[in-house]
């Protein structure tokens, strides 16, 4: 702020942003947000303009995902504020640490359904962690800073802060006073440590099964430890790939629905189940009775109610990773376990010799994952191509690997590649998206343009909503309903009208030169990837099925 | 269906109600019964909240507790009926 102007509560929060270390925002102005858009133009923060405010939000996702750090969005009141919604709960089910602002009518007019009022505090129980609504100034100091504290506090998620254009405008004194640091009203430690290393100790199948939480809690270096000085053979959820180095001997990829074989057969087998920061996940279980049938668990989370939710715990162990994990480290002798695991996954390696001249998405994707430099970052859509990603990508650390995992949400991919190239402008961003879901967000190719972002785009085209229109034909009788895509319109040109440079490939033989071309290219670039509309996702367990029954083909 | 009584302690915030009773709601619980009261002196509000359910009540207690306003949940055994197996 400039001395010649009093302090308003617009300032106040850009000034409590700065004291947080934002240095980028991700927002669409509108009515009752514009005294917050007045004070913008005198602060520090840098403030990106969406086309929309969903992309708004799945920006401030894939920033806060890719960074590390609390990711921040605002919008207007009314629609403004409902289009942040599946953003936000996009946020609370991947537990991601986003700050949400609104607009709110004034005051006075709140409860009269004034113009573009809705009740955006009411709406954002179900899909934030915590939300606020400040009806007084003296409030909003505090407010914001708890906004902050409960974003990255335990489980983290997102937190939403209504303020009324009167707050926006009334006149504040900052008072610098900083939030007091959160009470755990759990009781710890619920950690049954000596009935951990009973169970670790006597196993002699076990297997370790790794989640998302490994990275939210930073723990990567704790869990690669532990994994390799035990020798446990490990599996990954789709959140959780990234946290053990794809390349360690004893890792055999992602379980669940269209997991490896290798990795479901050896968590079927298994006796011991170390499951660290991931919630047993129905897309990761199948038919939960069935999961890992012979297995004890024990189960290392933050969220006391992730423990016994969908499978009891026989040690649940319950604190940060980082200090609980190493309580449990040490060599084990499972080596004839090690030597099974270790055939199943040489029985069930990824084959890429696809017969005929057209294009193999996984071949695209492995190819362009041997290619691509090292820290880039891939962010997905939803659907075929998200699990092709997921399958056939290799990554060395989870916010390398930004997709849509508990929510599923298709619009996902490009406007988080947008976040995440903000938040690393100097690793290569790659957007992985499907012709269904690109749709889905694609107003925000004008924010690549805007602000010249040199996001690479995968676009794999089925024409079809390729994952509905797989499991049509799989589990409805063929009988396609509403997945017909085939009135696209021309990406190359689509791209090209918001000067993103784009090309189309058809045949296997122009794929190599197509992948170099996009990487070598400074800005953004968008790959256009036609493939067979029949292909499927391999393996598939079928819906209400043990994951050792899983499909290979149709 | 077993029906359980619940006393939970929170601070006077805002929407602190409503929260509980998304919460309840969404966590496949019936609402039989409420009644809250608030401590003017130190803003802390007493809510007794009769719920029924075939899930178990830890799991309930365990989202409410979740919930940043919340100080503490426990069941009332004396006023819980449970169906027996």
């Amino acid at each position: 702020m400039t001395d010649s102007k009093p302090l308003t509560g617009g300032g106040l929060l850009f000034n409590v942003l700065e004291q947080h270390g934002v240095e980028h925002i991700f927002g669409y102005p509108g009515g009752a947000i514009m005294p917050i858009y007045d004070a913008l133009v005198d602060s520090n923060v840098q403030h990106f303009l969406c086309r929309h405010e969903q992309g708004a939000s799945f920006s401030a996702v894939g920033y806060a995902r890719a960074s590390g750090k609390v990711g921040v969005c605002m919008a207007t009141s009314g629609p403004g504020a409902t289009n942040l919604i599946t953003g936000l709960a996009d946020a609370l089910a991947d537990s991601i640490p986003v700050v949400a602002i609104t607009g709110q009518v004034p005051t006075a007019a709140m409860g009269s359904d004034a113009f573009q009022e809705t009740d955006i505090f009411g709406l954002s129980l179900a899909c934030t962690k915590h939300s606020f609504q400040v009806t007084n100034i003296d409030d909003l100091e505090k407010v914001l800073h708890q906004a902050f504290a409960i974003a990255l506090e335990g489980r983290q998620g997102p937190v939403l802060v209504d303020i009324p254009k009167d707050i926006q405008i009334a006149a504040v004194e900052q008072t610098f006073t900083k939030a007091a640091s959160l009470k755990n009203k759990v009781k710890l430690p619920l950690a049954d440590i000596t009935k951990a290393l009973d169970l670790l100790t006597n196993a002699n199948k076990p297997i370790l099964y790794v989640g998302g939480g490994v990275g939210m809690a930073n723990a990567i270096d704790e869990v690669r430890d532990f994994a390799n000085k035990t020798g446990l053979p490990s599996v990954s959820t789709l959140k959780g790939l990234g946290a053990i180095n794809p390349d360690s001997e004893h890792y055999i990829g992602m379980l669940g629905m269209h997991g490896t074989k290798a990795a479901n057969l050896a968590v079927h087998d298994c006796d011991l189940l170390i499951a660290v920061g991931a919630r047993f996940d129905d897309r990761v279980t199948g038919k939960l009775d069935q999961f890992a049938p012979d297995a004890k668990v024990i189960h290392f989370d933050i969220d006391t109610a992730e423990i016994n939710k969908r499978r009891i715990a026989d040690a649940p162990i319950l604190g940060d990773l980082k200090e609980n994990l190493p309580l449990l480290t040490m060599p084990l002798s499972i080596q004839s376990w090690q030597a099974q695991v270790q055939q199943m996954k040489d029985d069930c390696a990824w084959r890429y010799d696809h017969p005929g001249e057209g294009i193999f998405a996984p071949a695209v994707l492995k190819e362009t994952s041997d290619l691509m430099p090292e820290n880039t970052c891939v962010t997905t859509d939803v659907g075929q191509h998200q699990m092709w990603a997921a399958q056939h990508m290799d990554f060395d650390d989870p916010s390398n690997f930004l997709t849509s995992g508990s929510m599923g949400t298709m619009g996902f991919g490009l406007p988080a590649a947008i976040g995440a190239q903000i938040s690393r402008p100097h690793d290569t961003v790659i957007a992985v998206s499907g012709d269904g879901s690109i749709m889905m967000n694609v107003q925000e190719l004008a924010t690549i343009k805007r602000y010249q972002i040199p996001v690479k785009i995968i676009l794999i085209d089925n024409a079809k909503l390729g994952m509905v229109r797989q499991w049509q034909d799989l589990f409805f009788d063929g009988r396609l309903s509403e997945t017909d895509l085939s009135d696209n319109p021309d990406f190359v040109m689509l791209a090209t009208a918001f000067d993103i440079k784009a090309k189309q490939i058809t045949k296997k033989s122009e794929v190599t030169e197509a992948i170099k071309e996009m990487l070598d290219h400074d800005g953004a670039y968008l790959l256009q990837v036609k493939i067979d509309a029949k292909d499927n996702v391999w393996p598939l367990v079928p819906p209400n099925s043990a994951n050792n029954e899983m499909m290979e083909s149709a | 269906m077993n029906n359980y009584k619940l006393i939970i302690m929170t601070d006077d915030k805002q929407v602190v109600l409503e929260r509980i009773l998304q919460v309840t709601r969404y966590r496949g619980f019936l609402i039989d019964g409420i009644t809250a009261s608030v401590n003017n002196a130190n803003n802390i509000a007493t809510i007794e909240l009769m719920v029924s359910s075939d899930r178990p009540i830890t799991l309930l207690i365990d989202q409410i507790n979740k919930l940043v306003d919340i100080k503490s949940v426990a069941v009332d055994n004396n006023a819980s009926q449970l169906c027996s197996a």
